[in-house]
């Protein structure tokens, strides 16, 4: 076979899909989003875990809390972050990284979304383990 | 060659503007790793009007420059590496896309786009829990590649006869 003819069966080997079927793959991997979302939005954890650069900086039992608390973590230059606890929930009120989605993301109490502050490598995540938390911010 | 030249010149500047641009608007939903992702239209673009190698520099070129312009050095790796997946996932699909269907490779490419940024964030945090944003992101993908992929078909439609060298 010559090259020309490889490629007319190369060519037809690989038929393009007509735009109705991608349009079908969209939607259903939509779909499959969705699901995970709600799924992810329903945790059961109850403690909240601070991680700044992988390392787990502070565990907070969000169901002991009684009072609301704030509290600073970071500045050794890398900038910070002031989060907040209340009963049951936890949330970022103010920090100085350029974007600030991290204080708009709000507050967090069961899902498995973690709250992210990308520039400062600040995550605040809900887990089930309760090993030694604290059940309050000190 | 001086015309591709002239040609490459402008698509990257043209990049350059709209990305440095689309970093100074506040993001409009407030989830980290969402953005339209506009810059995306002149790769589209170049990889169709003037080949996968000149539309890999201009890719290179704006990632490097716009992390430079912007002033935010932690975002380059994200940039890059979500840029890196889409570039190939974009030119692995073109091959059975037909004129039509360019957009499809955007919204192809948006989705690469979050696998890379999920794997740059999975290594920068050092823990997989930033991967429940994938679905979140992969959600916004397929609106933002859409949005970006019908303004590249436009744009290509539009620009026919004029910078391709």
């Amino acid at each position: 076979m010559n090259r020309e003819g490889e490629k007319n069966t190369l060519k037809a080997a690989i038929k393009p899909l007509k735009t109705g079927v991608w349009a079908a793959l969209f939607a259903v991997l939509a779909a499959v989003c969705v699901f995970a979302i709600v799924w992810m939005n329903a945790g059961t954890g109850t403690v909240a875990e601070i991680v700044r650069d992988g390392e787990v900086i502070r565990r907070i039992d969000l169901s002991r809390v009684t009072a609301k608390e704030t509290f600073t973590v970071g500045d050794g230059e890398g900038g910070y972050n002031v989060i907040e606890v209340e009963p049951g929930r936890i949330r970022v009120l103010d920090a100085d990284c350029p974007d600030r989605v991290c204080v708009r993301t709000g507050w967090l109490s069961k899902s498995r979304i973690p709250i992210l502050c990308v520039p400062h490598r600040l995550m605040i995540r809900i887990t089930d383990a309760d090993g030694a938390a604290d059940a309050v911010a000190y | 060659m001086a015309k591709r030249l002239a040609a490459d010149a402008l698509l990257l500047t043209a990049a350059l503007i709209i990305f440095i641009v689309e970093a100074r608007i506040p993001p409009i939903v407030p989830v980290p790793g969402v953005k339209l992702g506009l810059a995306n239209i002149i790769t589209v673009y170049a990889i169709w009007r003037v080949g996968p190698r000149d539309a890999f520099l201009i890719l290179i070129a704006r990632v490097i420059l716009g992390s430079i312009f912007t002033g935010q050095m932690m975002a380059f790796l994200y940039s890059l590496g979500g840029g890196l997946l889409c570039f190939a996932a974009m030119l692995l699909v073109r091959k059975i896309l037909t004129e039509k269907q360019i957009w499809i490779a955007s919204v192809i490419g948006a989705l690469f786009h979050n696998i890379g940024q999920t794997l740059v964030a999975v290594a920068v945090f050092r823990t997989v829990n930033v991967a429940y944003y994938f679905p979140v992101l992969l959600l916004s993908g397929l609106v933002t590649g859409l949005f970006t992929g019908i303004a590249a078909q436009a744009l290509i439609r539009r620009m026919r006869g004029k910078i391709e060298p």
